[in-house]
């Protein structure tokens, strides 16, 4: 007797449908990365896997006007490959790059990252640094939602049952700004993050900051954009001393939504670190990561 | 269910339940057990076969996701004359072979690289064999045939 | 006969392992992928507490699971299945007591390996907790939880070996009169040999009721023995063969035992063949591993650097079974100073049973846990007085005609000098050193640093040390070979290949050493203790040499002349009237003398004298010695720690393969890389919190860095061609060498493994409180 079944779907439509099975409990399968590895603990919560990874509507990388659409099944190698979000998008594509080793990169997929919705996931923190919306189709229609919405706890989301995320926008940076993904684990590869950043930003011609963003990841059970610091970088000129600030100020925003933990003592310093490296890199004060 | 696709060049038909793997599939169904179970979460890439020219860890592809795929094993990595190809006679030559539990993930790992890049340095090659674990040789005489293997492809162009 | 006037053809020339063609093509098969006609799946009932009362055991129900064929427990063993060696303490499947978290309890084989599972999981089997034990200090409180067995000499049962000893002098009056002493305590942790091949076994029953068992042990005679004793077979109704294995490094021997047995049980009751396979969960949960190791030393020297005492005490937390870990306390306790002269020592190292999972055999065996305690003081040391690490060690190291502190005269084969001065060279130390000592970076830091050991080679005083070997001409004139001795990626087949081929004076290509197997090779005792090169290495030397023999005698026969005369030219033999004659053509005359064309061989390693009681004498035959360099960048903001060059020197004696050799180098120095920095092993309450490679963490390729490495060949005279051996050393001085670059980078010492994220960035661990979910849920896995 399998344990579920299978099917695979070649449209959006057609996932949706099977998805909305009422006689037959569904979920999307891309990459399996996650989902072929919570299998096999347990029974499954679900009787059958729908195939998403071949929809042609969620492999696309697109510019459209401002706008940069990736399908949710798009590959982290995809990511890396593309010309488009290398210019666009330099912090997702590095996140791709960390996610795993090559045959993880083959598999895996941003939508099955966001709706896995770890506190880990490598591929959460820049859309939310991006600003990314997620657009989800069931039944009932669409929906958006801003990423950071869509993951509503560790492995917890917002998706409604056949519910399907079918591609993710963001708005491309402003002309001259930079992003940078950097991540911190117990080992060089194949590792879960410890802490992760990601971390947008752009100085303008008087040398003052004048568009910032960050978002760590691994660090709070969503990630979210630190809205406050990056108040705080605006107007100023980018200084050692002020990412490090920015870095305290992070630690303690950590803080203030876990509270002290088994492991505080050590990500408020790593964060406070991280979080200043990598505000220097996205504004070019030195190059050492 | 009944699964069709390529392996190794040669089209097949296989009914297996749709809720086992691809590994599974390979190794129990075709008998082709050149691709191994190290770890069954997609962590040591012993299991690494090539499907429609990407390196995949068989254990995280559903066997259903195979359908309509071209899937290269370990088994049909070789020479014309059935022989090791250059690739697998560098391994042998550069010492990369102890135990040889990851080696055939190593060598599709390694075809894999080399399909996408043709003179790759050794950091490149180091990151190209990331996900594939070696407990024996310290990765090292692996990369050397690796490398040596990019330099013949190169010259013989 | 002029022979061995020649230089060395085969031995030390580069070569091709001989078995790699079939795995480089994927054809080489491993226990996994052997499927039988009519075989069976097994699986083990495994205990989920750490330590209990076996208060009801009722394997009936099992029999009720659709395709379940049969199970067994304890019962359906001679003596409820006791074995183990050093001491006879566990049971192939548990009796009366479970005492870690993964024990097996009871076996069931069936048609599937998912009715195996349900069949395990409908065995009725309460148990009623026992107080149970964590801490090793705490083991010999006199109200501390009872794990070992029922002593009748008084002594706490928690005590698993004996103190072992190593005593000079008066090591408390030295150091009391030693101006400078250093007092530390150091902690290693548990290391899971992560073999990339988990555990398996086939068994099948033989029509004249005996058992034919496929294992990927290291040693299967001793296996064989098992199981003769506990299924109350004789040894000649019991064969065990080796297939291909995927990595052991000491980790296959008790776990693959109690497989097999629980399988050939299995077999001998279907009558049908059963293969077990085991998950990577059940691997980690189930799995002996490395101990832990809990130390305390005293070093007392001289301001001008002399070393003079060294105190050294040592605990092994070695878990619910004593395993082989009493010879690792030995071990540890003759390598706990290091490799260096002193007025006096005095060294007490022992294991105690806890209930965190057990341990037993992995490549070092005792040495790198206090490899890692005393270079990093020896280092301290050096700090402390100015020197340079290098410049101290050379002043205090172990030279040719020293007596070590155990009192053995080393007379022979002593290159640790050689080996420091040339990883000094080759890393470019002495610069480096002082520019790394004058950064001051707030980001990141760099930092060099150095350890040297030694390794007694082979079991020393462990017990009786020899091996055998035979060699046989087919009429096909190939040559076959086997050892009682192993090959688990280690490329012992290739290296008596070589000899064989050098002592004959054949191509290797014509030699072929047949699969283990007790009913054709002799037992050699275990592979184990770096000893196949030189014992089995010897042995096959020996074989070999008898042979040739033989067929110089038919040689000189044929061309009538004395032995002395003949001369070989490649494999001919050429005599008095300069004609050249080919091997095969000596071969056929032999056969028409009537001589016998296969020989044996056995060698047997020098007499041992150990003191136990006193702590003195001779405890190897020899030593191999290295020196490695750590070159590392620590990140001062997260506690990353990159090692961006290792140099690694050893003394080996004599390089027989030298492919072989490096890749040995590169293996153990990258396990030790990982012993250092990543792998850790958290029991919670006795429940292991990592079950899987997402969570144990071994070096991936880019955790690994280039490594440079080389052999210094100070030949040993009993070795063959005065080879030694670089299986185990390769490994033990990787993690203090590491230590010591942090050390300089950051200005901190780390006495705990691993070197994790937070003991560099805190100078302390964080742990959260764990669970049981992970064994739970690895127990439970349903194979797909």
């Amino acid at each position: 007797m399998p344990k579920f079944d299978y099917a695979r779907a070649v449209s959006i439509d057609e996932a949706v449908a099977l998805l909305s099975d009422p006689h037959c409990v569904s979920r999307p399968l891309a990459g399996g990365t996650d989902l072929l590895v919570q299998t096999r603990h347990g029974p499954p919560a679900f009787q059958r896997l729908v195939d998403v990874s071949r929809v042609p509507e969620m492999r696309t990388i697109e510019r459209r006007g401002d706008e940069i659409h990736i399908g949710a099944a798009v590959t982290y190698t995809e990511i890396i490959d593309s010309e488009l979000l290398r210019e666009t998008a330099t912090c997702l594509v590095e996140a791709a790059q960390l996610v795993g080793g090559p045959a993880i990169a083959n598999a895996g997929t941003l939508g099955g990252n966001v709706a896995n919705a770890a506190a880990c996931a490598d591929g959460i923190p820049p859309l939310v640094c991006l600003d990314a919306v997620a657009h989800l189709v069931s039944r009932e229609g669409r929906r958006d939602l801003l990423v950071s919405e869509v993951v509503t706890g560790p492995h917890q989301n917002a998706l409604k049952p056949g519910e399907l995320i079918t591609h993710f926008t963001f708005p491309a940076l402003p002309v001259g700004a930079r992003s940078v993904f950097l991540k911190l684990g117990r080992r060089n590869a194949q590792a879960i993050a410890r802490l992760n950043v990601a971390a947008a930003g752009r100085v303008s011609p008087e040398g003052r900051i004048d568009f910032a963003r960050l978002t760590p990841g691994s660090a709070t059970p969503r990630a979210v954009r630190l809205t406050q610091i990056e108040t705080m970088l605006i107007g100023c000129t980018p200084s050692r001393e002020l990412f490090e600030e920015a870095g305290a100020e992070a630690a303690r925003a950590m803080i203030a939504v876990t509270g002290r933990r088994w492991s505080t003592e050590y990500k408020e310093i790593a964060l406070h670190g991280l979080v200043a490296r990598a505000l220097r890199h996205v504004f070019n004060l030195e190059l050492e990561r | 269910m009944v699964i069709e696709f390529k392996v190794n060049g040669k089209q097949v038909s296989v009914d297996a339940p749709p809720d086992i793997t691809l590994l599974d599939l390979l190794r129990d169904y075709l008998n082709l057990t050149g691709s191994k179970e190290g770890c069954a979460v997609g962590e040591c890439g012993a299991c690494a076969v090539i499907m429609d020219g990407r390196l995949m860890n068989s254990c995280l592809v559903l066997a259903p996701q195979a359908a309509g795929s071209e899937i290269i094993t370990i088994e049909g990595i070789h020479a014309p004359d059935g022989g090791p190809n250059d690739l697998q006679q560098n391994f042998i030559d550069y010492g990369a072979v102890q135990c040889g539990i990851c080696i055939p993930g190593m060598i599709m790992a390694g075809e894999a690289l080399l399909m996408r890049h043709a003179q790759p340095t050794r950091a490149e090659i180091r990151n190209a064999l990331a996900g594939n674990l070696c407990r024996c040789t310290g990765y090292q005489q692996i990369v050397d045939a690796i490398e040596a293997t990019a330099k013949g492809r190169q010259k013989a162009i | 006969m002029s022979h061995f006037t020649n230089p060395l053809e085969y031995v030390g020339q580069p070569a091709r392992r001989v078995d790699a063609l079939e795995k480089v093509t994927g054809r080489a098969k491993y226990i996994a992928d052997y499927k039988v006609p009519g075989m069976l799946h097994a699986r083990c009932l495994r205990s989920t507490l750490p330590h209990a009362r076996i208060v009801r055991l009722d394997p009936t129900p099992a029999l009720q699971v659709p395709g379940v064929r049969a199970v067994i427990t304890s019962d359906d063993f001679v003596n409820h299945g006791l074995y183990g060696f050093p001491v006879k303490d566990k049971y192939m499947l548990a009796w009366q007591k479970v005492r870690y978290v993964g024990e097996p309890i009871a076996a069931v084989a069936a048609d599937t390996p998912q009715a195996a599972l349900a069949g395990a999981q409908a065995i009725v089997c309460e148990l009623e907790p026992l107080p149970a034990l964590f801490d090793p200090e705490r083991a010999l409180d006199p109200d501390a939880p009872q794990v070992g067995p029922d002593r009748s000499d008084g002594r706490h049962p928690n005590l698993k070996s004996d103190h072992m000893l190593v005593c000079k002098g008066n090591a408390e009056a030295e150091l009391a009169d030693c101006p400078i002493v250093l007092d530390r305590r150091y902690f290693t942790d548990w290391q899971e040999h992560a073999y990339i091949e988990p555990e398996g076994v086939l068994a099948m029953p033989t029509p004249e009721g005996g058992i034919v068992v496929y294992a990927p042990n290291q040693s299967p005679f001793i296996n064989q023995g098992n199981l003769a004793m506990t299924l109350g077979l004789p040894l000649n109704l019991v064969r065990v063969i080796q297939p291909v294995v995927g990595g052991s490094f000491g980790g296959k021997d008790d776990i693959i035992y109690e497989s097999s047995a629980q399988a050939a049980k299995l077999a001998l009751i279907t009558g049908r063949p059963v293969r077990m396979v085991f998950s990577r969960e059940e691997s980690l949960i189930a799995s002996y591993k490395r101990d832990a190791m809990h130390m305390r030393i005293r070093l007392g020297a001289d301001p001008d650097g002399t070393l003079r005492a060294c105190w050294f005490r040592g605990i092994l937390d070695s878990g619910a079974y004593a395993s082989e870990t009493p010879f690792t306390a030995w071990r540890a306790s003759i390598h706990a100073m290091g490799a260096y002269r002193y007025r006096a020592c005095d060294v007490d190292v022992y294991c105690v049973y806890t209930n965190n999972g057990y341990a037993g055999a992995f490549r070092g065996f005792g040495n790198p846990e206090v490899c890692f305690a005393v270079e990093q003081t020896v280092d301290e040391l050096a700090d402390l007085l100015g020197m340079d690490p290098i410049d101290l060690r050379l002043k205090n190291c172990l030279r040719l005609g020293d007596e070590t502190a155990h009192g053995q005269v080393l007379n022979e084969s002593v290159g640790l000098v050689e080996c420091l001065t040339t990883a000094r060279r080759l890393s470019d130390w002495d610069r480096k050193r002082a520019e790394y000592s004058r950064q001051n970076g707030a980001e990141k830091r760099r930092g060099i640093g150095v350890a040297a050991m030694y390794h007694g080679m082979s079991l020393g005083a462990e017990g009786a040390d020899n091996a055998s070997g035979t060699i046989s001409i087919l009429p096909d004139y190939s040559v076959d070979l086997t050892s009682g001795l192993t090959d688990y990626g280690t490329g012992s087949r290739t290296v008596y290949t070589l000899i064989a081929a050098e002592e004959l004076g054949v191509r290797p290509e014509r030699i072929r050493i047949q699969r283990p197997d007790t009913n054709t090779a002799i037992d050699s005792g275990p592979t184990v203790a770096s000893r196949t090169t030189v014992v089995g290495g010897n042995a096959m030397r020996a074989a070999a040499r008898n042979l040739r023999h033989t067929l110089d005698l038919a040689a000189s026969d044929l061309l009538k002349c004395d032995p002395q005369q003949l001369i070989r030219v490649g494999e001919s033999y050429i005599g008095p009237d300069e004609e050249a004659v080919s091997w095969e053509k000596i071969v056929d005359h032999a056969r028409e003398m009537g001589l016998i064309l296969s020989a044996h061989g056995k060698w047997s390693a020098p007499k041992i004298e150990w003191d136990h009681h006193h702590g003195r004498g001779t405890p190897y035959m020899a030593y191999v010695y290295g020196a490695q360099i750590a070159e590392v960048e620590v990140d001062m903001r997260t506690g990353n720690v990159q090692v961006l060059h290792l140099w690694a020197v050893h003394d080996i004696g004599k390089t027989i393969f030298p492919q072989g050799a490096y890749g040995q180098l590169y293996g153990g120095i990258t396990q030790g890389l990982g012993y250092a920095l990543t792998e850790q092993i958290n029991y919670r309450d006795g429940y292991i919190q990592e079950t899987n490679f997402e969570s144990y963490l071994i070096p991936t390729s880019v955790d690994v860095p280039e490594i440079t490495g080389q052999f210094v060949e100070a030949p040993y005279s009993y070795g063959p061609y005065g080879a030694k051996n670089i299986a185990e050393p390769s490994l033990v001085p990787t993690a203090p060498a590491i230590a010591n670059a942090i050390a300089q980078a950051t200005g901190r010492r780390i006495r705990e493994l691993p070197m994790n994220l937070e003991r560099v960035l805190l100078g302390h661990d964080l742990q959260p409180a764990g669970s049981k979910k992970p064994v739970e849920a690895g127990l439970a896995i349903a194979p797909r």
